[in-house]
């Protein structure tokens, strides 16, 4: 009898919890529209180069001098990534030069793979001329976007090649050139 | 980072509490109120738990969200709530999962000394804490550009997990007709085992006007470490999923189930002190103990400080060499695999309580106590405290009670408890004793199971003995 009872009691109860429990109002299936969409900024490039870095001193400063671009190859692999190159949207480079040196400079960059071969666009960037030692500098910014084609092209990149070149040099020109930079990584990630 | 997506909003709902065992404790119709106060005052002479039916426990909590707020179908983009959410919590929110069952229990009382009772048994417990690692969820999900000269700091990743078996043996005494006292050994045989706690340093972006670059990316006195003892071996089956692989497993596992995993000692004490015949205080102390862990262990360790501001060029004019940025990085915080054996606390856990008991069976309408003993009540109302250690920081609940026995086959008790998780936490027993057949099964958070989606926390217990 006693049994009965507590049978009962315990059924309904288990009933009860059963038709109450209950994930109500929930659509799971919005874990398909999930996406991810974080925006990283991290330095690129930097540099800093003062007159006498390119141009003898001790050179009659009557002479125009042509020289020679500075070139330079950089590891760079940050584009190589399988992630990276399927979810990386967009590349905002953005490069901020400030030129007292009174002539104008071109700075160009490009990348290669790991063959040493040149491999998608080449970019250049004119930093303009300055005022001169101890004058405010002359900013001069720009910004590169590499959309998604361009990021693909890229992902073989292994190295970086840049050159900074400049026309007409004497040895009385004084100053500095700095350029700074960043990348903008704008990640588009569905899970 | 799929699956930890995944992982992490999927178990949102359904996890998370402390081990607060609220309905149980100081129980003394149940034989498993001894597992959490060793020092219960009980009055049945022997008892035999149903094997793996005598307690099953499932306790799950979240604090700070649920899975409504995530997947509500209100119309708006998950993405939007994700971002909601993810601001709102913090790294002291936090996802827990507790499962025990008992293998198999027994007690009796002494023949030499009818004030001791002797009991012991084995019971399977599954522990899981993660703490939400908000500031790299926020790295993920936001990315640093909106958090120049923040920190990420990585003592946000702090969580730990074990798979163990423990056998215990204990003893209560009725050391006088004011005190009960009781203690109980315990011998724990880990079968895995992870944990990350009390990771330092942070990754920053710090904005540089006078520095040579736009910004410097900081890694800070970085230190994270994340423990595992009996994965290691485990990993290579993994790997492989034919069904040989998969025996080989379960027979690993059950071979450290019965003392072949990592071992370690502990202690419960307890104690149940009558300040007159109605009004009681009580108070335990479990598992406090060790494991020892020296079999299997693998530590994975990252240390170090890095600074990066870009590359340099031409790098001639610094007279530096080019170097690739991800092995400089990896040379200066180089992540290690040690196998250095480690010893951990289990979580300490202590309740207390005030009783005060009334409306006894002096009526005559029951026979369930002996001639010689006082009548039971039929009423109990009282407060009790629930504590917690855990990686991070102590969790705490207190807890109202009122104890009823309607009918001397039918016991229930009623709590309403704060806790992390909320602040309407409803718990129920329900005891029903049949001839020698003892049943009983518990909830709390009952409000919440109107909706789970909306439950921060759920517990659930129930079980069979044979006592007399």
């Amino acid at each position: 009898m006693k049994t009965q009872k507590v049978s009962l009691l315990v059924l309904i109860i288990g009933i009860a919890l059963q038709l109450t429990s209950c994930v109500k109002d929930l659509d799971l299936d919005q874990i398909d529209d999930v996406v991810l969409t974080p925006v990283y900024e991290f330095d690129f490039l930097f540099s800093r180069i003062a007159t006498d870095q390119f141009i003898d001193p001790n050179t009659d400063p009557t002479i125009i001098i042509q020289p020679p671009p500075i070139r330079d190859t950089l590891n760079y692999d940050l584009l190589s990534t399988d992630f990276v190159v399927d979810n990386l949207e967009r590349v905002e480079l953005t490069f901020e030069f400030s030129n007292t040196i009174e002539r104008d400079f071109v700075f160009e960059f490009g990348f290669l793979n790991e063959a040493g071969q040149r491999i998608g666009p080449s970019f250049d960037i004119v930093a303009m001329a300055g005022n001169g030692e101890g004058t405010d500098p002359v900013i001069t910014t720009e910004v590169i976007v590499l959309d998604t084609a361009t990021i693909n092209v890229l992902g073989a990149a292994a190295k970086l090649v840049s050159s900074i070149s400049v026309q007409n040099v004497t040895s009385t020109l004084q100053g500095v050139l700095e350029l700074k930079s960043k990348g903008t990584y704008f990640i588009i990630y569905e899970p | 980072m799929k699956t930890l997506l995944y992982v992490f909003i999927g178990l949102w709902g359904f996890l998370v509490c402390s081990q607060n065992k609220e309905t149980l404790y100081d129980f003394a119709d149940i034989p498993q109120s001894l597992l959490l106060n060793p020092g219960t005052d009980i009055r049945f002479k022997y008892h035999v738990g149903v094997p793996f039916l005598s307690q099953i426990h499932v306790n799950a909590g979240l604090k700070g969200g649920s899975l409504y707020d995530v997947f509500a179908d209100d119309g708006r983009n998950i993405n939007e709530k994700i971002e909601t959410t993810l601001n709102k919590l913090t790294s002291n929110d936090y996802l827990t999962f507790t499962q025990q069952l008992e293998v198999f229990s027994f007690g009796w009382e002494s023949k030499k000394n009818n004030s001791i009772y002797f009991s012991g048994g084995v019971y399977q417990e599954l522990d899981f804490i993660g703490y939400f690692p908000k500031d790299f969820a926020v790295l993920a999900y936001q990315g640093n550009q909106d958090f120049i000269n923040q920190p990420f700091r990585f003592s946000t990743i702090s969580g730990s997990g074990e798979l163990l078996m423990v056998y215990h043996f204990g003893y209560t005494q009725k050391v006088s007709k004011k005190l009960t006292f009781g203690a109980r050994a315990k011998l724990y045989s880990s079968m895995l085992h992870v944990r990350s706690a009390k990771n330092i340093g942070a990754f920053t972006t710090i904005e540089t006007p006078q520095g040579s670059n736009i910004y410097q990316h900081i890694i800070s006195n970085a230190d994270v470490t994340v423990r595992t003892s009996g994965y290691a071996s485990l990993r290579d089956i993994e790997a492989e999923t034919s069904s040989e692989e998969a025996k080989e497993l379960v027979n690993k596992l059950i071979g450290r189930a019965i003392l072949g995993g990592n071992l370690g000692l502990g202690i419960d004490v307890g104690f149940t002190h009558k300040i007159d015949d109605q009004l009681s205080v009580t108070g335990s102390a479990n598992d406090l103990g060790v494991v020892f862990y020296t079999k299997d262990v693998e530590t994975y360790r990252a240390k170090g400080n890095y600074v990066f501001d870009g590359f340099e060029t031409p790098i001639q004019f610094s007279g530096e060499e080019s170097q690739n940025f991800l092995d400089e990085f990896l040379d200066a915080v180089p992540l290690d695999t040690l196998s250095s054996s480690y010893i951990t606390m289990r979580p300490l856990k202590l309740n207390g309580s005030i009783k005060y008991a009334f409306n006894p069976y002096d009526d005559g309408s029951c026979d369930c106590f002996l001639a010689g003993e006082d009548p039971p009540f039929r009423d109990a109302l009282g407060v009790q405290l629930f504590m917690q250690f855990r990686p991070k920081r102590p969790q705490y609940a207190a807890s109202l009670f009122y104890y009823k026995r309607l009918f001397n086959f039918l016991r229930t008790k009623v709590t309403y408890t704060l806790d992390d998780h909320s602040y309407y936490n409803l718990g129920f027993l329900l005891s029903t004793h049949i001839d020698k057949i003892n049943f009983y099964i518990s909830a709390n958070n009952l409000f919440e199971y109107t909706n789970l989606a909306k439950a921060r926390g759920v517990s659930l217990q129930l079980g069979f003995n044979f006592l007399m």
